[in-house]
């Protein structure tokens, strides 16, 4: 007591303390600073958007990238950690809602569509492997690379549609290539795993297994989604009442995660299969709500924030070239599968030509795709340390300019948003 | 400005246009993607057309000129099919019904055309609100008088046509008690209604001459009448009605016309007087209203009925006609649905068994596409 009272008294005599310098910030609770940035975020989003039309989601990444070591160092990303739960169950929303948006039979009434968002997915993986072998890079890890790089992310995709509320085909085939192809990923992954045991010196063993394991992890998270969207369908007709409803989603999300993460399944598949089973049961008294209403609307900023904090660029100046040649060898890939199959499956050129930039977000890897569970903490097993970083500043790249891109292609190229020229009081 | 010449066409002959509704497969709500749809069907095999309507998630398509009902209701159900078959492959769905339940006008978009952009600079909000889905059916005349003259003669029975199809009870997210609200849509128009009571295509001609005079209007297609002729089609046009929710009675609806127009013709049961617009807008207003329970006046002996014993009647005097014309299945078809209620009924029905608005939808739109 007598030092503070000192201190107030001669203010001179004690050191300089300035009470918002960067230290300061730096040296407070973890779960303080994060929640002070989660202010900032909201408002730089908003900034960005009314002056500059940007979506939202970049102020609120921008806002993770600033506070990251990338920029202030206010927050060190293991300062994450306790919100972590939280931020899987944000994923786990956005990705259960996703799964409830579309309609697994419009591939079969569209076979030209199914292969496309087979191929989109497949071309891009081939061109960015081949481009990053012919740049030098090992085999198994330029095809990792190419794995990763099919999927767009389901996280930008499916918070723009909330944003800019389009209605049309491109946006509705954007969300069931971003779903087929954030599978494919996974599969994609699980082969990779496969096949990378084949140096092995129980070359037999370790593939019987490896394949063993892939099938089970795919099939098993079928069912656990499939029961998950019954359980949902079977609650939501015992629990009538709007209020109820995301509440029971949510439960429902948890459950499905957390038993997918301890039994070693895909919780991305599984909450996939959870959202289309419960919307297929449930039919039209399944209402979904963006981000499962206001409180995953604050979880879904907490992500972004979260994948602004991931944002890398160590060692751009050497692996620039790699980062780009990814970027460019993605972009052909899809652009190529798009472009080939937009006539028969019915799209005009200017739809396709904005299918294919509405594709571009990279799905960011370390948090969703290369993991069996929804933590980011999952390491690529084996692959060099070049070929993640540049992964790493591709997905940065991507995550700054994907949701730009595809805002523009929805709004302006795709003509799919009405309410865009709004002014908003 | 002189009105066209009336191209003669074969008496009695149909055509037949329906206004639909483009759902998205996921809310139910209507989708902006007309141009999608015609992009798939513009290399189709068919004699039926297709084309765009006022707003982005409208379609309309048209029969080519009928004769009889069977070969109607088969091109009619062939162009269902060709139109279901493109729907699924662009995850839509096609419905009938003469609003969408739901769906909020100032989310429309217009349809990129001359003539649409010129609507909606002239009517603002309205061109939007008229997002409402009907069907027109045309009969053949040979010469303009007698057009005129089947017109007036068959101003009696426009509210048989308004009860027998209404198909459009919800608008906006709620019941409006109406079973046809869609022509409450189209009352907001200056030029709707009924045609001024002139007998002769010269006498028209004048009409025409003085309104275009005015600059009120440039064309035929500026009077949203509730029958009008069509010069260059060489028919009058019937325009009260609801798309229904099958092809089945949109092909049933089209022959009962043309069995009354046969009846009209042949016997004159009575000479059209413009008196008998006095009770015009009561009976119009009892059919929206009401549907078959609504009341009708009768425009010349002032008896007051229901609507429904009033079609129960003129079916029965039509009967040897339809006979003719090989339209008894169609007049069938409406008996019996005198009796099951209109469209608007069913989707009632559906409302009260607890199904949410968009459940209401989709089940019109499995109706619709089969």
């Amino acid at each position: 007591m007598s030092t503070a009272v000192d201190t107030w008294l001669s203010p001179a005599s004690a050191p300089p303390v300035v009470p918002w310098s960067l230290d300061v910030l730096r040296g407070a609770d973890p779960v303080l600073g994060f929640a002070v940035v989660l202010l900032l975020a909201v408002v730089l989003g908003e900034v960005l958007h009314r002056r500059l039309n940007l979506p939202r989601m970049v102020g609120h990444m921008v806002t993770g990238a600033l506070a990251s070591p990338l920029a202030f160092r206010l927050l060190e990303r293991t300062d994450l950690d306790p919100w972590k739960p939280l931020i899987d169950l944000a994923i786990g929303v956005l990705v259960f809602e996703l799964g409830s948006r579309i309609r697994p039979r419009w591939l079969l009434d569209n076979p030209w569509l199914a292969l496309t968002c087979v191929l989109e997915g497949a071309f891009a993986g081939i061109c960015v492997t081949l481009v990053l072998y012919m740049m030098g890079l090992p085999v198994v890890s330029a095809t990792l690379a190419g794995a990763v790089a099919m999927s767009t992310s389901p996280v930008i995709t499916l918070g723009l549609v909330h944003e800019i509320r389009p209605r049309g085909q491109v946006a509705e085939r954007l969300l069931i290539t971003t779903a087929m192809n954030c599978v494919l990923t996974m599969v994609a992954i699980k082969a990779w795993r496969v096949l990378s045991v084949a140096d092995a010196p129980t070359w037999s063993d370790e593939l019987f297994h490896a394949g063993v394991g892939a099938v089970s992890v795919v099939s098993g998270s079928l069912l656990l989604g499939g029961a998950a969207g019954w359980l949902l369908a079977k609650l939501s007709e015992a629990i009538r009442g709007a209020a109820a409803a995301p509440v029971l989603q949510i439960a429902v999300v948890i459950l499905a995660a957390m038993l997918a993460s301890q039994w070693k399944l895909s919780p991305l598949l599984a909450l996939l299969v959870a959202g289309m089973t419960a919307r297929h049961k449930i039919g039209h008294m399944l209402t979904v709500e963006p981000h499962l209403g206001s409180a995953g609307a604050a979880l879904s900023v907490m992500l972004f924030i979260s994948l602004g904090m991931l944002f890398t660029v160590d060692g751009v100046i050497t692996l620039w070239p790699w980062a780009l040649g990814l970027v460019f060898a993605r972009f052909a890939g899809k652009a190529f599968a798009v472009a080939l199959l937009a006539r028969p499956s019915g799209l005009s050129t200017r739809q396709a030509f904005a299918m294919i930039v509405a594709l571009q977000p990279m799905s960011s890897l370390a948090v969703l795709l290369t993991a069996d569970t929804l933590g980011w903490s999952a390491e690529l097993p084996g692959i060099e340390s070049r070929v993640l970083q540049s992964l790493l500043i591709a997905t940065t790249l991507m995550h700054i300019v994907g949701p730009v891109l595809a805002q523009w292609a929805l709004k302006s190229l795709a003509d799919e948003c009405p309410h865009a020229n709004v002014k908003e009081p | 400005m002189l009105l066209a010449a009336f191209t003669p066409s074969e008496p009695l002959t149909l055509g037949v246009e329906l206004e639909l509704q483009i759902v998205s497969n996921h809310d139910f709500d209507l989708s902006p993607q007309a141009n999608d749809l015609l992009r798939f069907l513009e290399k189709h095999p068919g004699a039926w057309d297709v084309k765009p309507e006022i707003t982005r998630s409208m379609i309309e398509v048209s029969s080519s000129v009928q004769r009889e009902y069977a070969p109607l209701r088969a091109e009619l159900s062939d162009l269902r099919e060709k139109l279901s078959q493109a729907a699924r492959r662009l995850n839509i769905g096609i419905a009938g019904g003469g609003t969408h339940a739901y769906q909020h006008w100032s989310d429309q978009q217009i349809f990129p055309t001359e003539r649409f952009e010129y609507l909606n600079d002239l009517y603002g909000y309205l061109a939007k609100q008229f997002t409402v889905f009907g069907q027109h059916v045309h009969v053949g005349c040979e010469d303009g008088d007698k057009a005129l003259w089947l017109l007036h003669a068959l101003s009696r029975y426009v509210p048989h046509f308004i009860a027998l199809s209404a198909s459009s009870p919800f608008v906006q997210g709620v019941d409006t008690g109406f079973d046809s609200a869609r022509l409450n849509s189209v009352f907001a128009f200056p030029l709707s209604g009924r045609a001024p009571f002139v007998h002769s295509w010269e006498e028209f001609g004048q009409y025409f001459g003085k309104m275009a005079s005015t600059g009120v209007v440039k064309s035929m297609k500026d009077f949203y009448w509730d029958i009008r002729p069509k010069p260059e089609f060489g028919t009058i046009e019937l325009r009260v009605c609801d798309t229904p929710l099958t092809v089945d009675k949109a092909a049933a609806l089209a022959c009962y016309l043309q069995c009354l127009c046969s009846y009209l013709r042949n016997e004159q049961p009575f000479e059209p007087a413009d008196d008998d617009y006095l009770v015009y807008t009561f009976n119009r207003f009892q059919a929206c209203r009401f549907g078959l329970d609504g009341e009708i006046v009768d425009p010349k002996t002032k008896q007051r009925s229901k609507l429904r014993d009033d079609i129960v009647r003129t079916l029965a005097h039509i009967d040897e006609h339809a006979l003719d014309l090989k339209a008894l299945d169609a007049n069938n078809l409406l008996r019996d649905s005198l009796f099951e209620g209109n469209d608007a009924t069913w989707l009632r029905k559906q409302r009260a068994r607890g199904l949410p608005l968009s459940a209401v939808v989709e089940g019109a739109t499995a109706r619709w596409m089969g």
